[in-house]
């Protein structure tokens, strides 16, 4: 008996001290295909790694930039990238024109180009760019590398190649000057500025090498750095450009690596352990934390991307307007940005972000008021409510179904059901695209602007569409449409008037309980204590222009 | 001659389950909810770009014809195109599946180096204290989350002892100043290859913590494996013949008992293996690792279709060939079973 308790006895201890021994908080659960999204409780302390490389190793660290960065990048051509490249793109290439980041008195800035004018109805520019600028394989930059530039990507058509829509011909005047003829009334300086499908690139490598070659990890640009060397879903280098036309100065960086790294605790213990200089979309829950750590610095800033539930204005009960004013005046706005938002977002007023051009402070903005909804619902027919809806978003997206779960409660003191399906975009999509009368009633999703004017917002959301794309609440207001065409026309001549066009379009939305406005999101970076320099730029989303920055 | 047959009728086989695979994978992902046109496009297509973008890939064809473009482009050593991306997908491959095999080969080595020998001796000394102790080790290695222990794994060895790094294949350092020249993909080989003792060291520190948390689920399963075809094979007649006749104990079991008793155990390495090589996934998330889970699990949710299908053939294709390595290791070691 004795000999055989031995052993159990023995691996019971063994099994204790084990459980003892982790020193761990609750451990994590079992990840689901929706990887990238898992928020777990990381320890609140963590102990920097000791250093362990020599003091010339550690010499070459300091001059080195690490961003550790949560997500891929699909396409490194300057022609067609569309995504999250653009971190990449916007330290290799260069756009004709510059949109200052918020604080600024002027919108844009000199860039590629260096002044530039256009006639009275801005259906022709003229840019004068600027000299003695080297693209990274020696070619001089200059007006006809304009013109080819913008031709190629045009020409590839994909990406954001429709933001030259308008340019029906571009004329190399002389070598540092190009005049665009338009079809129609665009700003096209500000279409300069995009962060997509507006790089300057080599017609030289472009035409000798081809898309491939840009694609495996090679940038021709005239950027202040170049890719050196780029293993996919790893690691991605660049180095310092010499001959960059803006000159180097002491204390700038001489490399920069992109870690892709997709993992947020990853990331998390990276930069507190200053193996990373610079991340974002570290767990939420955290936030206390990091910004209680003297070594990391959290910039938070606001962004240009915003959530919004669109209704469906065709599909009854939702086609009558008190209802969906209703449903505006049921959503706990407040409960739900202190409580499950915190610094991360801020009630949305209106459609375009607070910050950008176009914002108006003075719109209509709905407030939680079960009483008025109630009211609204009465006038409507509808007293007990007594119908159901079907509320579509991101799966995987944790903010967006807590958004459903807390509004899912509030709609039940209304009378109304409210069905929340998480589902992957691609099925989303699919839905929303299919006969409005069999698909979705609210459509929560995000928007950010391809290049920034209220126009990206206010057309692709709500222009009358005849075959569905981003019209996802299927409204149709004349009136409307000719307001924001009108806008985009007046944005080229007078961006004062075409703002003020912009928000009184923006209120026949909020009149009309055409969407669900929900919250700005806030951009949150967070930085090691001696990274100097680093201005957060909205338009260029969590790009960091490694060029402004020392250590 | 029999084995030459045998061989040619498991390849017929193979080529029937990587055409029968292929259709139907193919025809999921086309029939799934999504729009490729759009996706190739990118995140903001207009209707025109959607509808140029249709004809440029095909996607007006019926479907079979669409299927019999893709099959016949493969044939020629053409992958197909990323959606996503717009790039060959054939470079992809190239530089994550190398690292898949480097990491799954790794796990699978630390796996039978430490639970075989593990399973031998346990199944040996039955009810013993490395009995109990093996068996634990046994079940942990199989019910630990693998996401949860990889974390585990970084806070202890990294934040708290500093002497394993959090993840990726190389540090930054040796990746900027002492790069490996990729000749295969597999950075411990081109290491070598190339004399560069520093990247050598550098690429084996970085494989020992993904790899051993891959391994813990392939530990626990030889080690249970190993044992309970050991106690069976221990009992036969001529194991106790070999002892009596005074061969030495470890001669008896490592050779004698082993040879007899592994074949279920390499079967389910086997299986492992080629499961591992899309199923490593949370561990490529959590250490970085560019790998071909990560890569497919991508491919997945924006439902890049091209790289979806390819990379299900590429897997089958290694099921096929490891099926029929397993099948001709047994015939090889146990002479009751034919080639049939």
């Amino acid at each position: 008996m004795k000999t055989k308790n031995r052993p159990i006895l023995i691996v019971l201890l063994l099994v204790l001290s084990l459980v003892g021994a982790q020193c761990t908080p609750k451990p994590a659960p079992e990840a689901t295909a929706e990887m990238p999204a898992e928020v777990t409780e990381a320890p609140a302390e963590v102990t920097e790694a000791p250093a362990t490389e020599p003091p010339a190793a550690q010499a070459n660290r300091a001059s080195i930039f690490v961003y550790a960065h949560p997500t891929e990048f699909p396409d490194l051509d300057p022609a067609k990238s569309y995504s999250n490249d653009s971190v990449i793109m916007s330290n290799c290439y260069e756009t004709l024109t510059f949109y200052n980041p918020p604080g600024n008195d002027e919108v844009l800035s000199p860039k590629l180009a260096v002044s530039w004018e256009s006639n009275e109805d801005a259906t022709e520019w003229t840019f004068h760019l600027r000299e003695g600028v080297k693209f990274h394989d020696g070619e001089l930059f200059n007006a006809e590398a304009v013109k080819y530039a913008i031709s190629k990507t045009t020409e590839l058509g994909i990406g954001a190649a429709y933001i030259w829509g308008s340019v029906e011909e571009m004329e190399v005047v002389d070598d540092y000057t190009i005049k665009f003829k338009l079809s129609y009334s665009a700003p096209l300086d500000l279409i300069a500025s995009t962060g997509y499908a507006a790089w300057m690139y080599s017609p030289k490598s472009y035409e000798e090498k081809g898309s491939d070659w840009f694609a495996e990890g090679n940038c021709a640009g005239t950027g202040s750095y170049t890719i050196e060397s780029y293993e996919r879903g790893s690691r991605l280098v660049m180095t310092r450009f010499e001959d960059y036309w803006g000159g180097w100065q002491p204390g700038q960086f001489e490399k920069v690596v992109f870690e892709i790294s997709q993992d947020p605790v990853v990331n998390q213990q990276k930069i507190e352990a200053g193996d990373a200089d610079f991340t974002y979309e570290l767990p939420p829950d955290n936030l206390e934390a990091l910004k209680a750590n003297a070594d990391l610095v959290v910039y938070e800033n606001p962004s240009f991307q915003n959530l919004v539930g669109l209704l469906n204005t065709k599909k009854p009960p939702l086609d009558k307007v008190k209802v969906r004013q209703a449903l505006s005046y049921s959503f706990p706005y407040e409960q739900f940005i202190t409580g499950v938002m915190g610094d991360r977002a801020t009630q949305a007023r209106g459609v375009v972000p607070a910050g950008m051009w176009g914002h108006g402070e003075e719109l209509t903005q709905y407030s939680y008021d079960l009483d008025k909804a109630r009211q609204l619902l009465t006038e409507a027919g509808f007293p007990d409510g007594g119908f159901k809806l079907l509320m579509t978003y991101s799966s995987g997206d944790l903010d967006e179904q807590q958004l459903g779960e807390l509004w899912k409660a509030e709609l039940a003191k209304l009378g109304i059901e409210l069905e929340v399906q998480g589902m992957n975009w691609e099925a989303q999509w699919d839905l929303s695209k299919s006969d409005p009368l069999q698909a979705q009633d609210i459509f929560v999703m995000y928007w950010w602007p391809d290049y920034v004017s209220p126009f990206s917002f206010l057309y692709s959301m709500f222009h009358s569409e005849e075959s569905i794309l981003f019209n996802l609440g299927y409204y149709s207001n004349q009136e409307f449409d000719k307001l924001v065409e009108d806008g985009d026309v007046m944005t080229g001549v007078d961006k004062e008037k075409a703002a003020e066009m912009f928000i009184q379009a923006q209120q026949i939305l909020l009149d009309d309980g055409v969407s669900l406005f929900f919250y700005d999101v806030k951009n949150i970076h967070v930085a090691r204590v001696d990274i100097k320099g680093f201005v957060d730029n909205p338009a260029y989303p969590h790009v960091v222009f490694v060029y402004q920055l020392s250590r | 001659m029999r084995w030459v047959e045998y061989l040619l009728r498991r390849l017929m086989m193979a080529v029937l389950v990587l055409v029968s695979v292929s259709i139907i994978i193919f025809v999921i992902a086309r029939i799934i909810p999504s729009d490729p046109a759009a996706a190739w496009v990118g995140p903001r297509p207009t209707q025109e770009q959607i509808a140029k973008a249709r004809l440029e890939l095909g996607l007006d064809q019926p479907l079979w014809v669409q299927y019999y473009r893709y099959a016949s482009a493969l044939l020629h050593g053409d992958f197909g195109t990323s959606v996503r991306s717009h790039q060959p997908i054939a470079t992809d491959l190239k530089s994550y599946l190398p690292a898949t095999l480097e990491l799954v080969m790794a796990a699978m080595f630390i796996a039978v180096v430490v639970g075989i020998p593990l399973g031998v001796l346990s199944g040996a000394k039955k009810g013993s204290l490395l009995d109990h102790l093996t068996r634990l080790i046994s079940i942990a290695g199989v019910s630990m989350p693998t996401f949860w222990l990889g974390l585990l794994l970084q806070l202890l060895f990294f934040s708290r002892l500093g002497i394993l790094p959090i993840g990726s294949r190389l540090s930054n350092e040796i990746a900027l100043y002492n790069p490996i020249q990729v000749k295969t993909g597999f950075y411990l080989l081109d290491s070598v290859l190339t004399h560069n003792w520093l990247a050598f060291k550098d690429a084996l520190i970085h494989i020992i913590l993904p790899a051993f948390t891959l391994a813990t689920y392939a530990i626990g399963l030889a080690i249970r494996m190993t044992r309970s075809s050991m106690v069976e094979v221990l009992g036969e007649n001529y194991i106790l013949a070999a002892r009596v006749a005074g061969i030495p104990e470890r001669v008896v079991l490592f050779v004698l008992a082993l040879k007899n008793a592994i074949i279920p155990t390499i079967t389910v390495l086997g299986l492992s293996f080629v499961y591992s090589l899309t199923g490593a996934i949370l561990v490529e998330v959590i250490f970085s690792w560019p790998g071909l889970g990560s890569y497919v699990t991508n491919a997945v949710l924006s439902i890049d279709f091209p790289v979806i299908v390819t990379t299900t053939l590429v897997v089958t294709v290694f099921y096929v060939v490891v099926n029929l390595l397993l099948d001709l290791v047994q015939a090889g070691l146990d002479p009751r079973v034919t080639l049939q």
